[in-house]
């Protein structure tokens, strides 16, 4: 490291689909078998129109960004965010990055998730990389 | 009904995890991320690391374990039906291999009375068997009153 010339300033983007079966995925490698993630029954009762996609998967869409772009998934020291707003199927997630401080040895990122209507999903996300 | 201050600095915990490759392999799968880091032993080998590593966030798998007795602590008695997950915060420290064995601590760091909800913070020290810090995850979630 590092693995590229970095600058304040920078940005960098990334786009994830999130298929119909995407949680049925995600709670199995994860162990998340709560059923607003896997039962659209349940979700529908309680309000949210479905099955809602694992926060820490879209959190996951969001350093899969980073670590993508960093080329080095090592370099990933520090991962930040609120939980805004559901995530539903078929939803397309965009998560927008921007370089805002290098202080040392670390980039400080601040990232923008937002779904297909532009409606920011998670907030207050940030990450931090070691060069 | 408020979460009792008194819980804070309460234990859970210490759970032990150990890394399997295929599990890596199956959660860089479902966030779909197919970084060959993660699943590509060949490519693997000459990375830096000398082999496979997990996913940063592959964290949530053992620290997460800790929500379990956090969630059915009968004495802390929390709303499940009205809970969600408010934040989420990673620190890496050390980098996560096939064959580790990671033993996670928890700890509420914080209750927060509001007036119309509850905010506990729920923190996660996970170490592997050389006893390095890998991770340290904080979990926020708030119960609605």
């Amino acid at each position: 490291m590092p693995v590229k010339d970095i600058n304040i300033g920078d940005t960098f983007d990334a786009v994830e689909e999130v298929d119909k079966y995407r949680t049925i995925y995600y709670a199995g490698a994860s162990g998340d078998f709560n059923p607003i993630h896997i039962d659209p029954g349940f979700g529908e009762m309680v309000g949210l129109g479905g099955v809602i996609l694992h926060g820490l998967c879209t959190l996951a869409f969001a350093a899969k960004t980073v670590t993508d772009w960093s080329g080095d998934p090592g370099a990933l020291k520090r991962l930040k965010c609120r939980f805004a707003m559901p995530v539903h199927l078929g939803d397309s997630i965009t998560t927008q990055a921007k370089i805002v401080g290098i202080e040392e040895n670390r980039a400080k990122i601040e990232l923008s998730v937002t779904n297909q209507d532009g409606a920011e999903v998670l907030t207050i996300t940030s990450a931090e990389i070691e060069l | 009904m408020a979460v009792d201050k008194k819980f804070i600095g309460k234990k859970y915990g210490p759970l032990t995890y150990e890394v399997g490759k295929e599990k890596i392999k199956e959660y860089a799968n479902a966030i779909k991320n197919p970084d060959p880091h993660y699943i590509d032993d060949d490519f693997a080998k000459n990375t830096k690391y000398g082999g496979i590593i997990a996913p940063p966030t592959f964290a949530v798998v053992f620290a997460g374990m800790l929500a379990d007795p956090f969630f059915k602590d009968p004495e802390l008695n929390l709303n499940y039906a009205m809970l969600v997950h408010g934040e989420q915060e990673f620190e890496f420290f050390e980098v996560v291999r096939p064959g580790d064995v990671i033993t996670s601590s928890g700890k509420i760091l914080n209750i927060e009375d509001k007036e119309k909800l509850d905010i506990v913070t729920l923190e996660g020290i996970s170490k592997n068997q050389e006893g390095t810090d890998v991770c340290r995850a904080t979990f926020t979630f708030v119960i609605r009153k």
